[in-house]
């Protein structure tokens, strides 16, 4: 039986247990996972087949999940707790599904040559560096959903995603590097090289930084910044936290801000004409012009016209009940702008190349850090590398001082894929210390 | 048990024919999983239920793993595994053994689950406290059946419970291995501390003299030995070889890993791995004795024994970790302890901790806390951090009281897996520990 046809069976069979609403997911995947560290070398193929199903009626409601097949008559529990509550059908907007979608999986020869390719040349890049720990996952996965609410969907995802970790024994540094792309044959081992590299060479070389002028963020750490905010920008709690940031005009940031949310990106790895509900995706914009919009919500968290639903429920694995968060969240490129303009209208400040571990937000006391390292510039040059030290400052102050916005829009795989250009500030300061 | 009726036979001989010499470790692993939860009242939906089964199939030959794992408990899935993980054309055809698993039992109502929201409640009520809280309530139970090429363990089977409450400042949570009426008061006696020490203010930045209860005594422990302790951690840090018989205690405090003694429903007679588990001391005397060792760094080093081999489900490769954590006790009470220190803090639990393993450096979350003034309990204080460098931290202790209690019992997570992590401790005391706000 095909997936859609087990989900029709699995409806059919709540209908008799006398449920009237009734979702069935189904889900599968393949993932190849390449591992070299410490523990030697570890190759591992992973073949995944599970699903979910959400029955209930106006009264009570449960969630079940297993791997394989689900039996179609179940036996299904007592439904209890909340209602359920499902989506409508709702049309789709014509989707054509990525071309690479089909590339077949890195071989384990494949994944070792890639991995080969990036020590050797880490160490042209930076002689004394080596990887302690490589990491390169590549998997496909296919899903089908099917409910009482006339919701029949299906969707496929391809992802592969490096994690590399590297250290300069002689200056007892390390540095962390993920990449996610659709293909592995994608990854450029080269260059993927020479960004461990700098940021080794960074912190190897680097000592703490005090500075107050402006700072040019790298789209890694720009991203990082704006994963730090999510909680004004996700879920209806955050027009609450956000409205004590808002000026009169409503505007909560810089006009050069635009945040926007995006479950079916051109060229998005996490890209979709549905979410994990059915509903259908749609780009939604959150910050426009630095004019605050409204928040990521799901259809079920909606209030109004003054706060419409995208498509946003994220079910990562079968065991997941569908959960609003963001898909492409980013911080909208300017186009024409190169990132090196930011940098060379730098009088003094400091160019931010990379993080050194999560930061912290603290909106009660309007307050935010994020643990740096990057170069020192003055004169639109890089004058000599910092680390060990913090970005500091408000919150409205790092929404309201973006004062330039690059087109090198690039997305680092954190909650869903988080992205942003390079972006330059004014109004935070870096500090040195723990 | 749901593997009781598996032929071993047919699947061992399958796996030997993967074996291509001497020193391959090859090994079959079946596992069922189910978790039923019960949500906070009037959370949605109802109750959840997940059932999971699979299995894995593995060869280690010198520093190098191959494995295959499948979300199905069957023979084609497991000649396809086996298929996949083979370095060596076999001499003859793999088998399709028979895996003929027990049908999963029908689902029955959580009335266990049901019973201890009741029980929590009426205790609160006894305490004379009441607050809005949402308590969320999981039961796991785990199966599972390592196969060899000649020996095959016997199949074992954990049972725990895992909770979640919510109060409107404050969140607390951990594994219970029972629903009794201990495991009520426990549940109980934590949300009112909690909601006690709401308006607590932290306590200000300072080195003082810290007594940790049982559960902040296992976390410790956890984080600060069990952690450290483990063959990749301590290879990650530094030498295998130059650790043993380091001292990091004066005291002589006394910290093994016993799988075999914790609490029935959690008790293991072999790893994750099938190997017999022993106690295994970690610290004897105040020096360390032993590491956590799986079968690859046992095989990789002669100092080290197998039977700590943990993984969370089968698409994960076993690390060595510890299962069961246990500080032997000293002498004295709680009170001598206080009386011993003076001016300080107690810290009866912990919210977590976290270890950096190249650094050494671990924190303790701690989500409330009293002070101790003139060797007596004394006013509430709120949410702060205890911060310390490994070597230094055991180094401050001073006193172990003389009675232990199961607690501390979480999950860990390390590598990308979560488990299930037991323990038991009496009241520990320890010198000039560094405390401060969050």
């Amino acid at each position: 039986m095909k997936a859609p046809e087990v989900g029709d069976a699995v409806l059919q069979s709540l209908r008799r247990w006398n449920l009237a609403d009734g979702e069935v997911y189904l889900k599968s995947g393949r993932n190849r996972r390449l591992r070299r560290s410490l523990a030697g070398v570890e190759h591992q193929v992973v073949g995944e087949e599970g699903w979910a199903v959400r029955g209930g009626d106006r009264r009570a409601s449960f969630f079940v999940a297993g791997t394989g097949r689900p039996e179609p008559e179940g036996p299904w529990p007592a439904p209890g707790g909340m209602p359920l509550q499902l989506p409508e059908r709702a049309p789709v907007l014509r989707w054509s599904e990525p071309r690479d979608l089909d590339a077949p999986l890195l071989t384990e020869i494949e994944a070792h040559t890639l991995l080969d390719a990036v020590v050797t040349a880490l160490l042209e890049e930076l002689p004394g560096a080596r990887v302690d720990d490589a990491i390169l996952e590549d998997g496909s996965s296919e899903s089908t959903l099917v409910s009482s609410r006339g919701v029949r969907a299906h969707w496929r995802h391809r992802l592969a995603m490096l994690r590399l970790s590297a250290s300069l024994p002689e200056h007892g540094v390390q540095a962390t590097l993920v990449q996610a792309v659709r293909d592995a044959k994608r990854l450029q081992p080269r260059l993927l090289a020479r960004a461990l590299a700098d940021r080794l060479a960074v912190r190897a070389r680097g000592n703490e930084a005090e500075e107050d002028g402006d700072l040019v963020l790298a789209p890694a750490v720009a991203a990082r910044l704006l994963m730090l905010l999510l909680p004004l920008l996700v879920g209806p709690e955050a027009s609450g936290r956000v409205a004590p940031l808002l000026d009169r005009e409503g505007r909560l940031g810089s006009p050069l801000l635009s945040i926007v949310d995006d479950g079916r990106l051109a060229g998005g790895l996490l890209a979709s004409a549905v979410d994990g509900e059915g509903v259908p995706t749609r780009a939604l914009p959150l910050v426009e012009g630095g004019v605050y919009r409204q928040p990521l919500v799901a259809w079920w968290q909606s209030r109004g016209p003054g706060m419409p639903a995208s498509g946003c429920s994220q079910r990562p694995s079968f065991r997941d009940p569908p959960r609003p968060g963001p898909s492409h969240l980013f911080v909208r490129p300017q186009e024409g702008v190169r990132p090196a303009a930011l940098v060379a209208g730098l009088e003094r400040g400091c160019y931010l190349l990379d993080v050194d571990g999560p930061g912290e937000l603290d909106l009660a006391g309007d307050r935010l850090r994020l643990p740096v390292c990057g170069f020192r510039i003055a004169g639109g040059a890089a004058r000599g590398p910092f680390a060990r030290s913090w970005l500091v400052g408000s919150v409205g102050g790092a929404l309201r001082g973006v004062v330039g916005v690059a087109r090198d829009l690039a997305f680092l795989p954190l909650l869903g894929m988080i992205g942003s250009p390079t972006v330059r500030l004014s109004g935070l300061r870096l500090t040195g210390g723990d | 048990m749901p593997f009781a009726g598996l032929d071993r036979g047919a699947l061992s001989r399958a796996l030997a024919q993967l074996v291509d010499g001497p020193d391959d470790l090859v090994e079959g692993y079946l596992e069922r999983l189910e978790v039923v939860e019960l949500p906070a009242a009037g959370g949605p939906p109802g109750v959840c239920r997940w059932r999971e089964e699979g299995l894995a199939v593995r060869i280690v030959r010198g520093d190098r793993t191959w494995a295959a794992s499948r979300d199905r408990l069957d023979g084609a899935a497991f000649a396809e595994a086996a298929r996949q993980v083979a370095r060596v054309v076999p001499r003859a055809a793999l088998p399709v053994p028979v895996i003929e698993a027990d049908p999963w039992p029908a689902p029955g109502r959580p009335t266990e689950l049901e019973e201890l929201p009741r029980r929590v409640d009426r205790l609160l009520r006894d305490r004379r406290v009441a607050f809005p809280y949402r308590l969320a309530l999981r039961r796991h139970q785990r199966d599972l059946q390592v196969l060899g090429p000649q020996l095959v363990p016997a199949p074992e089977r954990e049972t725990f419970y895992s909770f979640r409450a919510e109060l409107e400042h404050a969140s607390v949570g951990g594994l219970l291995v029972e629903l009794g009426d201990a495991a009520a008061e426990q549940v109980a006696g934590r949300l009112a501390d909690a909601f006690r020490s709401r308006e607590a203010a932290a306590p200000e930045a300072a080195t003082t003299a810290v007594v940790l209860g049982p559960g902040a005594a296992a976390i410790l422990l956890h984080e600060a030995v069990a952690h450290a302790l483990e063959a990749d951690t301590v290879a990650e840090s530094g030498s295998l070889e130059t650790v043993r018989g380091l001292r990091l205690s004066e005291h002589p405090i006394d910290v093994l890993d016993d799988p075999g003694g914790a609490p029935h429903p959690v008790r293991r007679r072999t790893d994750d791995e099938g190997m017999p588990v022993a106690p295994r001391w970690l610290v004897r005397r105040g020096v360390v004795d032993q590491l956590l060792a799986d079968q690859r760094w046992a095989r990789r080093h002669a100092s080290l024994a197998p039977g700590a081999g943990r993984r969370a489900d089968r698409h994960r490769l076993p690390g060595p970790r510890s299962s069961y954590l246990r500080l032997l006790p000293g002498e004295g009470t709680l009170d001598d302890l206080l009386a011993a220190a003076g001016e300080g803090l107690f810290l009866p639990e912990a919210a977590s901790g976290r270890l950096d393993p190249k650094s050494g450096a671990f924190t303790l979350q701690i989500p409330h806390g009293r002070r101790i003034r003139d060797g007596q309990l004394r006013e509430p204080v709120g949410r702060c951090v205890v911060r310390g460098r490994l070597t230094g931290l055991l180094a401050q202790v001073r006193a172990v009281a003389g009675t232990a209690a199961v607690g501390g019992a979480g999950w860990c997570a390390k590598g990308g897996q979560k488990l299930p992590v037991f323990a038991a401790s009496p009241e520990l005391l320890l010198a000039d520990v560094e405390v401060g706000p969050p």
